[in-house]
This record gives C-alpha cells, structure tokens and sequence, in this order.
C-alpha cells in the first residue's frame, strides 16, 4: 500500500514536470553544416561536439522554438524546415516551407518568419502545423530575418535589391524599405526595437538605422576590402556589436554607439554566423572554409577553443 | 503653360429659398464663388497629387544591330530594377535601336545607353553622345581602352584580361586549352547561382558573358538611381565613374578604373565549356588582385592634352570630358 502511493506520488510528480511550459535548456550550441548535410551538436560545458544528426539537403538556418521545446532547421534543397527535439535529437516532424527556405527567425509567438531566396518572398509559417499563414513579397535574394523582441517589427534584407524591409506584425505589412549598401546580409535589433544593425557584404559596412525615422543615423565601413561582413550581434548590456567578418578571417568588435572598431578577434576561415550565450560572456562563430566553430570569451575578446565541426558550417543556436 | 479654367457664372445657392434672393443677392454670390474656388483648388491639389503619386520613369537605350543575350541581359536588369522599384515609386524601361538610327536617340531623356556594337562603332556613338554614360557591352579591343573616352564605360572585359587571366592559367596549370569568359552559366559563387537561376527561368537559356554584360550595366545604373533621384545623364555618368560599388554577382565591390574598364574577375572554362575556375588565378596572383590581369593606361598623346585630374575621395581618378 505504502509503495502504491508513493508509486503514484512520483508518477503525479513525474506528469506534472512532463507537463511544464518549458524544459530545462540543454546547454547544448547546435550548427548547421550546409554540405555535409547534417547538424553538429556541442555540449555547452566540455565545448566538445557530442553528437551529429543529419537533417536533409543544404541545412542552413537554424533556430529554437520559444519554449525551447522544438530544434528548427532549414533544409533549402529540400524546400522543408525540419523539427527536431533537441533533448533526444529526434526528427520530430517536417513541413514544406516555400522555395529555397534560407534563414529565418523565430517570433515570441512561436511563429517562424522565413526568407525564400529564389522566391522574391518572406513567409511566415506556424511550426505547429505546418500551415502557412501569410506571404510576404520583398527584395530579391532575401536572406537576413531579424525581429525586435517585443515582436513588433521583422526585418528581412534583401540581398540582390539592396534593401531593409520593415514588416509591421501582426498586420504583416511592409511599413518602411531602408536602401542600404550592396548585399546586405542580417540584421539585430537592440532591445527595445528602437535601433537596427545591417551588414552589407559587397560594400562592406555596417549601419545604425533609426527604426522610429527608418533613417541611416551611422555607418562604418570596414577597411579589409575582402572582408564581407555577414551576421551581426549586440553585446549583453548593448554597448557593443559583433560582426562576422565573412573573408577576413576576424569578428570585428565595435562601439555600438560610434561604430568605432575597438578590436579585430581572429576566428577561423570564412566567418559568417554568429550566436551570444544568455549571459552575454560567450560568442560562437561558425567559419565555413576552415569547417570549425570559434568559442569566443566576450570579457577579454580572445579565442578560448576552436571546435572542428562537419563541411562548411553556416548557422548556430545555443540552447541555454 | 497651364490654360486658366473659365469660371462659371455665379448661381444661386440651392438652399437659398427664392424669395430671399434678391436681398441675399450679394451674400450669394460670395459663398458660390467661394465655393467654386474651393472645388477649384482641390481639383487642382489632387491633379498634384495624382502627379507627385505617378513613379519617376528612367529610360535606357540600347543600340544592337543583333537580337540576341545583351538585349535579354538588359532585359532581366530592367525587371530586376522594376522590382527594386516597386518599393521606391521608381520605374525604369529599355529601348532598342539599330545602329544606323541613333539619331532618334537624341532629345529622348534617356539616363544611359548601352551599346552591343563592334569597336567602331562604339566609339562612334560615344562620341556623339558625349554627356551620356556610354556602356560598351562587347567590343574587347584593347585601344578603345587606351582611348581613355571620358564617357564610354567598359562592362566586358579587354582583350588584355583576357590573355592575362588565360596567362595565370597556364602558369599553374601546364598549357591545356582554355577558354576565359566573364560570366559562365554554371557559376554558382558569389550569388552567381541565384542570377543564372533567375535569368534561366526568364529566358530559358543559360546566361552568357553577353547577357551578363547587359545586365550589369542596367543593374549598376539603376542601383545608382534608387539612391539618387537626379535622372541628368551627366549626373549619372560622373556617379558611375566615381562613386561604384557595384555587387555584380561576382563576390567583389565593382569599379570603373581611370581608363573606363570595369575591374572583375574572370572565369575559366575547359574547351567542352564546362567551369575550370576563376581568375585572378590563386597562387599566381594575390586573391582578388584584379589589377594583375591586364590593365591598360590611356595613350600617350591623350595624357599630355588632359587637364589635371581632381582627386577623388578613395584615390581613385577620373579623365575631365572634354568641352
């Protein structure tokens, strides 16, 4: 009798953790390797790679789902975008997300923004069921997606017209078009969603835009003319912005109030996506040419570790 | 000059009743004018509306005796430009014309023009139409660089590029048959992939270096004109020879060099056609040195008759037109 309800005492416990909004995070960074064909999985304390799923044709973006529940991977040759859980590392599910389905970010709603690069197009898909709920026509070669977090506003880049489209949500309606420099590649808002930050890669800058105006309040151009400047991050507390310096090899590291370059941090070949901890002390970049990710300490701006991934690693999301 | 409409005679106000009329008279007549000067701006105002509302037009012409992959370059550059456009109230449009009717090019407005002639004739046209940015699409000869034409601007690569990237090739490779080529249908670098699909789906052909060449000029240009609204040909062809930065789906920051050759790589192809790789050749050349495969200086008896040079911001310099 005894053992009979403690039995169930557990079992009522066990249903009632089972049942949380939200899992404990898995302290693992998961990195899309775009021709190999597969995810890298690295645990989050030894910063070693501890598993590999492969997850279809070309996996580029990669994203977690708000609850941290659901692992999203864009597969673009396979027009899907494929679940996984990233507990088990288990395919859960996939859905057909338009042409080319790229990179894309996740909304506090949990619906998932897409840029279709072949398509002229953003798309917005709820994960849950597969179901597209709206199109949005944009630029050509659309690639960045950026959302403030208070879910108002995504940006989407548009890499061969040279354009930020605003989109208001949950109108969906394009309520700016900022012309920026050539190949503009991604996007971050601060946190109040009051500024944005755009590389462009042929052109090689960097700019501030006002997102109450839409104006260009402050650009830098980066000097190394093969750098192709690509992702973009702000420090935890937003004084500073990372950015991935595509072919020169370094994250620039900049004042994030006058653009000034404070430091060049030399990572591995080819940088282009880049991921901050919660806690704002750790930065991963995936380098695609030399096939590893960088662990970089954001207290002192060096290089910890460098981790050998799959071929040409391109997306990174930390779980934590 | 805008005729004067002709005011209609005052009437009497509808909910005036007969009566009061002829005491009201004046009164009347006040209220209908202003009434009518009322309707009468407004009309006026939404004729400005409608006017401001209605997209900025460019026009391109094109002079090509042949109907062939510069015209549908120019062509997938226009639709590209047109959808650019669509965000910016902006619309752009291509006119063809054969070489012996470009007198009718004059007077038209057009931003730029685009030549797919042999290198005579090329240089015929630029001459005529010196205050216009000139595009030579095909014409390869390496005088008409050294020519050094303040307005004729040079997409496809010279002669000299040509043997200096097939030169690097050979230094690396040993002495197999190449061809070199500035566009190839099967790049897929640089969002190379993502024009030949474009271009592939529009015309159902794969895009050749011709095609490349037109569309490159119509992009770059229009790239220009969504920042700078200012349609003057001559305020575009200083803006082109100046201030490019022009991201032709090859993977760096295009520009014209002093002598009007756009500076890009080159691709090599084996003698089937399929893609070798890409020039400035890695290990013979630094990467992206671009200026190591062939660059001509304008000819001698043209520098000594030019004026001083202004520098320019980054360094680069530019010939003043001749007046």
């Amino acid at each position: 009798m005894k053992r009979l309800i403690c039995g169930c005492v557990f079992g009522a416990l066990f249903v009632l953790l089972l049942g949380q909004a939200s899992i404990a995070a898995t302290n693992r960074i998961f990195v899309t390797n775009e021709r190999s064909n597969n995810v890298s999985v690295i645990n989050g304390s030894t910063l070693e790679v501890e598993a590999t799923i492969n997850v279809g044709d070309r996996p580029r973006g990669i994203g977690l789902s708000p609850d941290g529940k659901e692992l999203y991977i864009a597969a673009s040759e396979d027009d899907a975008i494929k679940v996984v859980d990233p507990v088990s590392l288990k395919l859960l599910r996939e859905f057909k997300a338009g042409s080319d389905p790229e990179a894309f970010a996740v909304h506090p709603n949990g619906n998932i923004y897409i840029s279709n690069e072949d398509d002229a197009k953003a798309t917005v898909y709820d994960p849950a069921t597969g179901r597209q709920i709206i199109e949005i026509p944009v630029g050509l070669e659309p690639e960045g997606v950026a959302i403030s977090p208070d879910g108002t506003q995504v940006i989407v880049t548009s890499e061969s017209t040279n354009m930020l489209h605003v989109i208001q949500v949950p109108e969906h309606r394009i309520v700016a078009n900022v012309l920026v420099g050539a190949r503009p590649r991604a996007a971050v808002f601060n946190r109040a969603g009051t500024l944005a930050f755009a590389t462009s890669e042929i052109s090689g800058e960097v700019k501030k835009v006002d997102m109450r105006s839409y104006k260009i309040v402050a650009k830098t151009k980066i000097a190394d003319d093969t750098a192709k400047p690509k992702d973009v991050l702000l420090s935890k507390d937003e004084q500073r912005l990372y950015v991935a310096g595509g072919r020169s090899n370094q994250v620039l590291v900049l004042d994030a109030d006058s653009m000034e370059l404070i430091k060049n941090i030399p990572v591995g070949k080819r940088v282009w996506g880049l991921a901050m901890s919660k806690d704002g002390e750790r930065v991963f970049t995936t380098n695609g040419v030399s096939g590893d990710v960088s662990v970089i300490d954001t207290g002192k701006n060096v290089v910890i570790k460098t981790i050998t991934v799959g071929k040409f690693p391109w997306g990174v999301v930390i779980d934590d | 000059m805008k005729e004067e409409p002709v005011m209609p005679p005052a009437t009497p106000h509808p909910s005036s009743p007969p009566g009061h009329l002829c005491r009201a008279g004046k009164t009347v007549k006040i209220a209908v004018a202003r009434r009518i000067l009322l309707a009468f701006s407004l009309f006026i105002t939404a004729g400005l509306q409608y006017s401001l509302a209605a997209p900025q037009t460019y026009r391109f012409a094109l002079v090509t005796d042949r109907q062939d992959d510069v015209m549908s370059g120019a062509e997938q550059g226009i639709s590209e430009a047109n959808l650019q456009g669509r965000f910016l109230d902006k619309q752009y449009t291509l006119s063809r014309y054969a070489s012996a009717d470009t007198g009718d090019i004059s007077g038209r407005d057009y931003v730029a023009i685009l030549a797919a002639l042999p290198a005579r004739k090329v240089l015929a046209l630029a001459k005529a139409f010196p205050d216009h940015a000139v595009f030579n699409l095909t014409a390869k000869s390496n005088k008409l660089r050294t020519l050094c034409l303040p307005n004729l601007l040079h997409v496809i690569p010279s002669d000299k590029m040509y043997a200096g990237a097939r030169r690097q090739w050979h230094e690396k490779h040993g002495k197999a048959t190449i061809l070199v080529s500035a566009w190839h249908p099967d790049f897929v670098k640089f969002a190379a992939r993502d024009l030949n699909k474009r271009y592939k789906a529009a015309f159902n052909k794969p895009m050749d270096e011709r095609a490349w060449a037109g569309w490159a000029a119509v992009k770059m240009t229009s790239d220009h004109l969504a920042r700078d609204d200012d349609d003057n040909p001559a305020a575009v062809l200083t803006a082109l020879k100046t201030g490019l930065a022009f991201d032709g789906q090859k993977g760096l920051s295009m520009y014209f060099r002093g002598n009007g050759q756009l500076r890009q790589i080159l691709l090599v192809e084996d003698k089937s056609g399929e893609l070798l790789g890409e020039a400035p050749v890695r290990g013979v050349a630094a990467p992206n040195d671009v200026d190591s495969l062939g660059v001509l200086s304008c000819a001698r008896e043209r520098q000594r008759d030019q004026r001083v040079r202004p520098p320019v911001p980054d360094g680069r310099t530019i010939p003043i037109p001749r007046r």
